[in-house]
């Protein structure tokens, strides 16, 4: 029986990864995205670390060797900072405008595999944006003043036009006396869940709290973006961090959450719950009582600050280098959140300035690793980290500036 | 020792050496310089002919030599646009005092003199690298000081659009802070919004000094490279100076500034301007649909949310010319301005409702007392409190676009972020300045600039806030040492020393309990100290070619707004942040040419070294939603500018002027990074690095009747296209760059009855060229102005 039931999920994720990687190439043909001859070609943005320069959008074919420089080369950007998402085999690049308006400039790839400029259009500056069926969802949510009214746009990535909005109480939503402040969105089923922190907002420790150890999923139908209900726990504190993911929807459709229980108040941390991963069952909108995966306890005592699925299960993990804390440089681990494991990135570098694990997510072409890039006083590299080993292979080596995101496209 | 601290402390021994030798005993020869009309002329050089004595008059035209030995002697009076005089004199055995009328030479030309420059020269003729500005002779043009200052070689102004926007002046190649401003040698740190560079008109000014690098000592303060000083008319005289101008965008602006001198002394000032417009020039955006957020490309819009206006007056009463005070004035400054806020940091974004308001209550005293206790030594004693306050209002939850349509959101909210923050920052600046001359050769100056920031905050919004309750305290004292060596009228030299001291009262948060939502606050004081100097000489290698030398280790201590922020620029405070120094050196020469008696010639060039480091340079916060400021890194600058004027006769004078600097990022590491930074030696971006004036004044003298005269003139403006990024990084065809600009101004003045009564006619920038500057932010479209004023003036003996 248990045999069988493996083997029907086995094959339930076959099914799925194919189907969904089949449907993404589909999609990308049909609309507006460059035309896919099945080629891959990789999008490496990186920073000078210059003041009020954005970074500069490198294109190349092959991510595992040689190296890549700004000098000379690659897309300047208007603006200052800008992020990324990639959806319907566009490349959309958003300017944070610090509370002003934004330009968002969406690139494609031509049939030679040249990254251009295909519209620009204009948007709200936004800390959460996520592909949701054939849109992208970003959310504006307000962190102090009188103002609680968080606002969701449903951007068509075909045609980059803003389609539709919905708003938010962040006041109402949270009902404790703080204001609820989404830390991301994702797509599960036909529903996006929206993991929140609880802020004050005051003005004074906007992002602290009163509330260290409760967890909140707020679950919104689409493409309404009506609020049906908000899920809680009381085991871990809140899922992802303040513009990072912390949701991912596995192959089977159930969604595991992690929470770094780094919640602060004036700047200390108060959370005395363990940073953990916890599980919402496919179909259900209830947090999974019998499922709780101890990732403080499991890695010896370290925090989680962000994540990245890979697939089947098997997630890349950045921890906060001292234990017990939110504080230390990054370390990088895998973990699979079916059995419960925890390994150490092996033959990743010793010290890591920053890395693009947070809010860029990058699987493999065989779906078994992670590409991320890292950071280090000594250069930039992208690696390759397979998410059953652990193993890290250093690829192609970023010169003249930061790695911010590594995506791709067909062509 | 490096070389530089060897060189400065060589020159300072040997003046020390050769500085006590002259030794007299005689009378003294006073005596004053005035024009035919009777107004007197300031700086005039007075020289005693067959003896090495020479010196140059005050600026009330006083002049005394002392120890002069009974006998017969020549004085040769030169002033610059005056015939020069010589007069035979006998001295006695008791003091005696001559007065000297110099005829005015502008319509001989016999001298070589330039037409266009004047008494502002003498300011040229000092050690340091330095352009006066002679401020009478825009008097009749509707500019504001800023733009009188982007005519001078090696210095850009950059705004952010039209009357009343924000502007930042940036001498070769420091900006913002980095440069100081002084008007009438007193610190115009933090006077507000409401008086500015940007908003007080010309006419206030007599002369504007242009310091490049080595800022002089009476200079009080700290700045890294460069200084600009403001110079108001001091003599005692009655006069009455009233304009007013209208043109474009509904721009509308006076002016009164009106003294009076009685006999007695008694000395009343008043100074009152205003400013106004619409600012709705054009501008081509690509407009937003608020709806679905697709660009309409390149549209043609007005401006429609930029109003500006501001009203100052100015008022001084007190003595001149008493024996226990040359000058002693209480004033009062008061003023308001009200700007609305268009667009954010680029043309992205726009706004409707968003605005700015501040004023300036600032009462103030000037003493000025010579010979006090003994012939020589001079005082001169300022201090000024400002109690106004600044405030931005933003609380209209509303977003715009560029057709000035909205669309408004409910609850409670802004289109920026919702804040009524108001802050008042108690500054307070004192000024003491003690100068003592010892013999005709040695000077000996003291200066100590004191200032004092207590700010104080709040929000009618967030009442509660702890975060306004906390100390944002700095008390900052400059204190400089100089020695002024005038070995014969050809070659003088300075030296000086400064110690800058600043103290920071600040606290930190901290959760004392570890338990959720406990909070307390621990208050520090930082002090910081730090030693400069520099040397400044200068040589005549014929009487009318000048040399001059300088260099100097100068410091910038952070500005309050730097270490505790101002949220209303969107600017976080960094209380870390540590005081920046660059070594300065210049070079400079000046020669004046004539040929045939009515063609003159004159040149100006100056080379320029700048090595700075801990650079203070504004980088993006950890959440990126403000700026704020970093020490980095190493920057140095060669440049080189120069001036070329000719004029011939009284009819016709023209001049051009260019600047070029090569800026460079010498930072090799960047901070956490082991490895070469990828624009090390890069030129610094978003900064122009090539630029230029032309100009041309056509004088039709005696038009009409006698007594008119018409001038019509011409400028050019030339900015050479400059990179908004660093150059070497990205693809050339990608790269984001300021297009190579151009800006034609013409003017036309008529003068009635010697200047009594003016009419002036401009347009501004006649080919209605597209004009940028930072993040490409568009200046005003052709605008045409026409000013009205009225002139009068009585001086007194």
């Amino acid at each position: 029986m248990k045999k069988n039931s493996k083997l029907a999920l086995l094959a339930l994720v076959a099914f799925t990864t194919f189907s969904c990687s089949s449907d993404s190439d589909k999609s990308g043909n049909e609309t507006g995205g460059g035309v896919d001859t099945g080629k891959t070609k990789y999008i490496i943005t990186a920073t000078t670390g210059a003041a009020g320069i954005a970074d500069y959008l490198l294109t190349t074919d092959d991510i595992s060797k040689g190296s890549i420089t700004t000098t000379g080369n690659g897309i300047e950007q208007d603006g200052s900072y800008r992020y990324y998402i990639t959806a319907q085999n566009n490349f959309f690049s958003l300017l944070y405008g610090q509370g002003n308006p934004g330009a968002v400039t969406t690139y494609n790839l031509t049939t030679e595999g040249k990254l251009v400029k295909k519209s620009d259009f204009q948007a709200e500056t936004v800390h959460v944006f996520a592909a949701v069926n054939k849109d992208i969802l970003t959310i504006k949510v307000p962190r102090s003043g009188a103002a609680s009214i968080a606002s969701m746009y449903k951007i068509d990535a075909e045609k980059s036009l803003i389609t539709g909005e919905a708003q938010q109480d962040t006041k109402k939503l949270a009902g404790n006396g703080e204001r609820a402040f989404f830390t991301w969105a994702t797509q599960v089923g036909d529903k996006v869940f929206m993991p929140y922190m609880s802020i004050k907002g005051d003005g004074v420790d906007n992002f602290g709290t009163v509330n260290p150890d409760s967890t909140w999923v707020a679950v919104y139908n689409y493409p309404e973006l009506k609020l049906e209900k908000v899920i809680k726990d009381n085991r871990t504190s809140y899922l992802g961090a303040y513009f990072t993911n912390g949701l991912y929807q596995d192959e089977n459709g159930d969604a595991y959450g992690f929470s770094s229980a780094a919640a602060t108040s004036n700047s200390v941390l108060t959370s005395t719950k363990p940073s953990a991963v916890v599980k919402i069952k496919k179909g259900t909108t209830e947090f999974d009582k019998t499922y709780f995966f101890n990732v403080e306890e499991k890695s010896g005592g370290y925090k989680i600050a962000s994540s990245s699925y890979i697939s089947k299960g098997k997630v890349l993990l950045q921890m906060y280098g001292t234990p017990g804390t939110n504080k230390g440089a990054a370390k990088l681990a895998v973990a699979d959140v079916y059995a419960q494991t925890f390994t150490w990135v092996k033959d990743a570098p010793l010290e890591i300035s920053f890395t693009t694990v947070n809010r860029y997510n990058l699987v493999s072409e065989d779906g078994n690793s992670a590409v991320v890039g890292i950071n280090t006083p000594e250069g930039n590299w992208i690696y390759t980290i397979n998410g059953t080993t652990g193993v890290a292979t250093k690829g192609m080596k970023v010169e003249g500036g930061q790695i911010t995101a590594i995506a791709k496209l067909k062509y | 020792m490096t070389t530089h601290k060897f060189l400065f402390f060589s020159i300072f021994f040997l003046f020390s050496l050769v500085s006590f030798s002259q030794q007299n005993q005689g009378v003294s020869v006073s005596g004053q310089v005035i024009e035919n009309s009777g107004q007197t002329i300031p700086y005039a050089s007075v020289a005693i002919e067959k003896t090495d004595l020479s010196m140059i008059a005050d600026e009330n035209g006083k002049f005394v030599f002392k120890n002069i030995t009974p006998g017969k002697y020549t004085l040769k009076i030169t002033a610059i646009g005056f015939a020069t005089q010589k007069k035979h004199v006998e001295v006695s055995d008791r003091d005696s005092n001559f007065s000297f009328q110099l005829e005015s030479e502008l319509n001989e030309l016999e001298n070589i003199t330039v037409l266009g420059r004047s008494q502002t020269d003498k300011v040229n003729k000092q050690s340091y690298s330095v352009t006066a500005i002679d401020a009478k002779k825009l008097h009749n043009s509707t500019l504001d000081l800023a733009h009188a200052l982007d005519r001078v070689s090696g210095v850009r102004v950059r705004e952010a659009g039209g009357v009343g926007s924000r502007s930042e002046l940036s001498i070769n190649g420091f900006q913002g802070n980095q440069v100081k401003v002084f008007i009438d040698g007193v610190p115009m740190d933090n006077f507000g919004s409401s008086f500015q560079m940007n908003n007080i008109p010309i006419n206030l000014a007599d002369r504007v000094e242009v310091y490049k690098g080595v800022v002089p000592i009476w200079l009080g303060g700290d700045a890294l490279g460069g200084a600009v000083n403001i110079v108001t008319n001091s003599k005692p005289r009655t006069f009455v100076d009233a304009s007013y101008s209208f043109g474009s965008f509904n721009t509308h602006r006076s002016s009164i500034n009106a003294g009076y001198t009685s006999k007695s002394g008694f000395t009343t000032e008043i100074n009152a301007f205003q400013n106004y417009s619409d600012n709705n020039y054009w501008v081509n955006v690509d407009v937003a649909d608020l709806n679905t957020g697709a660009y309409f490309p390149n549209q043609r819009v007005k401006r429609f949310h930029d109003k500006y206006r501001n009203e100052t007056v100015i008022v001084n009463i007190g003595l001149t010319g008493k024996k226990y005070a040359d000058k002693l004035l209480f004033g009062f400054t008061a003023g308001e301005n009200k700007a609305d806020i268009q667009t954010g940091a680029r043309m992205v974004s726009v706004f409707g409702q968003v605005y700015r308001k501040g004023n300036i209550l600032m009462p103030t005293l000037k003493y000025q007392v010579k010979d006090l206790f003994t012939k020589g030594l001079n005082l001169n004693l300022t201090g000024n409190f400002n109690f106004g306050e600044e405030q931005n209002v933003d609380t209209v939850y509303r977003r715009y676009n560029w057709f000035g349509d909205y669309r408004e959101y409910a609850g409670l909210g802004g289109e920026r972020s919702r804040t009524l923050r108001k802050f008042k920052n108690n500054n307070g600046v004192t000024t003491a300045n003690a100068t003592y001359a010892l013999g005709e050769r040695h000077s000996f100056m003291l200066n100590n600039t004191f200032t004092t920031f207590d700010r104080k905050e709040s929000d009618e919004l967030v009442p509660e806030s702890l975060v306004y309750k906390q100390p944002k305290k700095t008390q900052k004292n400059v204190l400089g040492m100089g020695y002024k060596f005038d070995y014969n009228e050809k070659w003088s030299t300075s030296v000086f020393l400064k110690d800058y001291s600043l103290k920071t009262t600040y606290s930190r948060s901290y959760n004392p309990s570890g338990n959720a939502g406990d909070i307390a606050y621990q208050q520090y004081v930082d002090h910081t100290t730090t030693t400069g100097y520099g040397a400044a000489t200068s040589y005549y290698l014929r009487h009318n070619l000048q040399l001059k030398a300088s260099f100097e280790k100068s410091y910038r201590l952070p500005t309050p707004e730097e270490i505790f922020g101002n949220v209303n620029d969107n600017l976080e405070g960094n209380l870390a942040l540590k005081p920046e120094t660059s070594n300065n050196f210049n070079v400079g020469a000046s020669y004046q040419t004539s040929f045939n008696k009515v063609n003159a010639l004159s040149f100006d060039v100056n080379l320029l070294h700048r090595n700075a480091t801990d650079f203070i340079r504004p980088t993006l916060n950890n959440n990126q939603t403000m700026t704020t400021n970093v020490n980095q890194g190493k920057v140095t600058n060669y440049g080189i500018d120069g001036e070329i004027r000719y004029s011939y006769k009284t009819r016709f004078t023209a001049g051009l002027n260019a600047t070029y600097q090569n800026i460079r990022n010498m930072t090799e590491y960047e901070p956490n990074q082991n490895y070469v930074s990828p624009f090390y030696k890069d030129r610094v971006p978003n900064m122009p690095f090539l630029f230029g004036n032309a100009d041309a004044t056509v004088f039709f003298n005696d038009l009409i009747k006698k007594g008119n005269n018409l001038s019509v003139g011409y400028n050019l403006l030339y900015v050479h296209t400059y990179y908004l990024s660093w150059p070497s990084m990205g693809s050339k065809d990608s790269k984001l760059e300021i297009p190579q600009q151009f800006s034609h101004d013409i003017n036309a003045v008529y003068t009635l009855a010697n200047g009594k009564y003016n009419i002036a006619l401009e347009c501004k920038n006649l080919l209605d060229n597209k004009l940028y500057d930072n993040f490409s932010l568009q200046k005003p479209s052709r605008a045409f102005y026409i000013k009205f004023r009225y002139f009068f003036t009585k001086s007194h003996n």
